[in-house]
């Protein structure tokens, strides 16, 4: 172990360059889960359990009311988003291993509390998608042999609305709670184990410590303005995604920021019968022959419990030394395979739910990306090993594999959804996720093949600036101005308020970049 | 070519401090006033004028004379004009228990030094009178803030409040005994029908009701047509 250190510990100067986002992403999932923890403490001010749709409706007609319950909304689908990114980087690049096995297993535990804490907390509404929720919940909890019924009624009530959607409100506080705890395990190991280092200073040999020299800059005020700086971004982006969506004319209901209808409206039947998104592939996984065999409880042993104990043996069964990602194709492969079953359960739950799925093509869903990915990537690896494909960040490469596939299947299936349905949303997202798609192989290009940069990045002139930051501060105070002018009275209002506050957050992150740059030329 | 470390320029340090200070500024006066203006609950008239609410039994039925006990040393006390909001109903008699007619007198406001008249008491006996059953001083209820029969050795005849000691006059209004209140207890106007003998209340006079900005806001309208009569035993 590297001596005590003040907390929190001093880090490299890379982790704060261009690019250094890369290691923040549990950072990123810090700064959400307490942009959460606010707002959702707030917005306990108006619910009430025994007229759960009724009072969150409300909320969205309080002033600010639509802004603070849409925002808590995507602050969570960012968190769940964030935390898949940050397990699967930590994956890649082989953090699982020595000395950092607890930080993995904390991990684990704070994915399941995650969506847990969603589950019970997207439920609270009241709405279509929670009512569907309940109900395979209810399913899958009194299929626990033995203990079901008393499973059912500890989390889920006594069958009364009211005792449900207390229950829920308990269980949202206590879990999200629980977070906080396994969170500060998960920090503080972090601290005492380092920071993980670039493999390739380590030599890609665990125990992989960050050694700490004198070219270590202080916390304060490097780190404390860099951590501001992400967390100024992250909040634009809980901020910008919700209010643009809500300010669009229509949104699918798995993306709608708003509630959807409630559960006992006529309207409830022109809503496909699904949970919210990230409980899609529990959703899909009942939808299998064997599922309707086995009951749901025994299913969603099989299709989410065994990853999750796959997931909290990988520090055990990946025993090796090397942090080389070539070296470790089991565990590279299974985890693209990993990221291809979930998306595809949830693009499959979402585009026919509830549809029964014969054991034959379930076979086929399951064994060909094994059957594929597996050779593939000890054939790549084999490759880069033997120096035919050159490549330093071999990590990097399949995690941008597997992100551009991600996106591509995404961006498929928009484009057709917009020439089916014709709906500007789906028109909207095909052209993002282009966008998207087209960096995301931009910068795999570059990975392969080292686009070369140039040694120094640019660094503006002095009056440079004080022109960007003129402009940048000048731009808040136009913008705060602007937003304070509109009255809170309709959600389209409170939507461009909302975006108004995203543009802000967003400007003073770009901001503190540009303070940096100038101050400590980072 | 080596670049020599250039003295940052002090001016240009200080204009990108004040600028970040200002983006900050901007920041939170943007998310205070939305916060601030989130967390204050919206006030909503829930009636825009009294309810006229019959009186009734816990079995349904309304409230007749013989239902009233004069000098009844029990709580009994119905919810007006919004829910959650206690009111005595009594039947005043004197020390022998034979009902006592209530004129209408005009009641002082110690606390702004106003008058209003007070409702007279209704019934075949013009003996029966409500008041709001909140404290005036810090808004003690029943069982706390109770009337004590005349024959009562304790307070007799009058309205007191265990809490802080604040006494009033249900056969004068309501009006205020001895502090710490500085105000007589808002009255009812009930009305009372001759031919099915039934009570209706009907609007409040006097102060406000304790702890409220107005006395039709700030909480749930009683939906029905009526407001049923509950009875404390003490």
């Amino acid at each position: 172990m590297n001596d005590p250190q003040p907390l929190p510990r001093k880090v490299p100067d890379y982790m704060r360059k261009r690019g250094g986002l890369w290691y923040w992403t549990g950072a990123m999932v810090m700064i959400a889960f307490f942009y959460e923890a606010i707002t959702g403490l707030i917005l306990f001010l108006y619910y009430q359990p025994s007229n759960a749709y009724t009072s969150t409706e409300g909320v969205l007609n309080l002033a600010y009311g639509s802004v603070i319950l849409t925002t808590h909304l995507y602050g969570a689908y960012i968190m769940i988003a964030l935390v898949y990114i940050h397990l699967l980087r930590n994956l890649f690049v082989g953090a699982y291993k020595k000395p950092r096995e607890m930080q993995w297993l904390t991990g684990i535990v704070l994915l399941v509390l995650t969506v847990a804490v969603s589950y019970f907390g997207y439920s609270l509404t009241g709405d279509v998608l929670s009512s569907d929720a309940t109900d395979v919940a209810r399913g899958i909890a009194s299929g626990f042999p033995v203990i079901g019924s008393y499973l059912r009624s500890i989390f889920l009530g006594n069958g009364t609305d009211i005792s449900l959607f207390t229950r829920f409100e308990g269980w949202h506080i206590i879990i999200a709670a629980l977070i906080g705890i396994t969170f500060a395990v998960h920090f503080f190991l972090a601290e005492y184990n380092t920071i993980m280092p670039e493999p390739n200073k380590v030599g890609y040999e665990v125990p992989a410590i960050d050694k700490e020299d004198e070219t270590y800059k202080p916390w304060y005020p490097y780190n404390l303005l860099y951590m501001t700086q992400i967390g100024l971004f992250t909040l634009s982006l809980i901020f910008l995604i919700p209010s643009i969506l809500g300010a669009l004319p229509s949104v699918p209901a798995l993306f709608s920021p708003f509630p959807q209808v409630s559960a006992t409206s006529p309207l409830a039947s022109q809503v496909p019968p699904y949970p919210p998104w990230f409980l899609l592939f529990i959703y899909k996984e009942l939808d299998f022959g064997i599922s309707a065999t086995i009951g749901p409880f025994w299913a969603t042993v099989l299709f989410t419990g065994l990853p999750l104990i796959y997931l909290l043996l990988i520090p055990y069964i990946d025993r090796s030394s090397t942090l080389k990602a070539t070296k470790r194709p089991l565990m590279i492969s299974t985890g693209i395979i990993g990221i291809l079953y979930l998306v595809g359960l949830s693009v499959w739950g979402a585009t026919s739910p509830g549809v029964p799925v014969s054991n034959v093509v379930g076979l086929l869903f399951f064994v060909v990306p094994l059957a594929v990915i597996i050779p593939l990537v000890y054939f790549i690896s084999k490759k880069i090993e033997s120096g035919k494909v050159r490549a330093t960040n071999a990590w990097k490469i399949y995690v941008m594999i597997s992100f551009s596939g991600f996106v591509s299947v995404l961006t498929g299936l928009t484009i057709y959804a917009a020439v089916r349905i014709g709906a500007i949303f789906y028109t909207t997202a095909a052209i993002f996720l282009l966008a998207v798609l087209g960096v995301s192989i931009t910068t795999l290009y570059g990975t392969i093949y080292g686009i070369r940069k140039s040694e120094e990045p640019k660094r503006l002139s002095g009056k440079g600036y004080v022109i960007f930051g003129g402009i940048y501060g000048f731009l808040a105070i136009a913008i705060v101005s602007m937003i304070s002018i509109i009255p809170p009275t309709t959600t389209l209002n409170q939507s461009l308020y909302g975006i108004g506050m995203g543009l802000l957050f967003l400007i003073a992150s770009a901001y503190i970049a540009i303070y940096r740059s100038h101050e400590y030329n980072e | 070519m080596p670049e020599d470390e250039k003295p940052i320029d002090e001016q240009r340090r200080k204009f990108l401090k004040v600028v970040g200070v200002m983006i900050i500024g901007a920041g939170l006066a943007g998310t205070l006033r939305s916060v601030v203006q989130y967390v204050i609950p919206p006030t909503s008239n829930v009636e825009s004028s009294f309810p006229t609410l019959l009186l009734l039994l816990p079995n349904g039925n309304p409230v007749h004379t013989s239902d009233l006990t004069v000098n009844n040393p029990s709580v009994v006390t119905f919810d007006y004009p919004l829910q959650n909001e206690p009111n005595f109903l009594l039947r005043l008699g004197d020390s022998t228990n034979n009902d006592v007619k209530i004129e209408s007198t005009t009641v002082d406001i110690p606390a702004t030094g106003g008058k209003y008249q007070s409702p007279a008491g209704v019934g075949p006996y013009g003996s029966v009178v409500s008041s709001s059953a909140i404290c005036q001083h810090l808004g003690c209820i029943p069982p706390e803030l109770r009337f004590h029969p005349p024959s009562a050795t304790d307070f007799p005849g009058k309205i007191h409040c265990d809490c802080h000691g604040s006494t009033y006059d249900p056969y004068k209004g309501f009006s205020v005994v001895t502090g710490p209140t500085k105000a007589p207890l808002p009255g009812i106007v009930l009305s009372y029908d001759q031919t099915n003998d039934t009570y209706s209340a009907t609007m409040l006079v006097g102060p406000t009701i304790y702890g409220r900005s107005s006395d039709l806001s700030g909480g749930n309208p009683i939906s029905s047509a009526g407001t049923t009569v509950t009875t404390l035993g003490v």
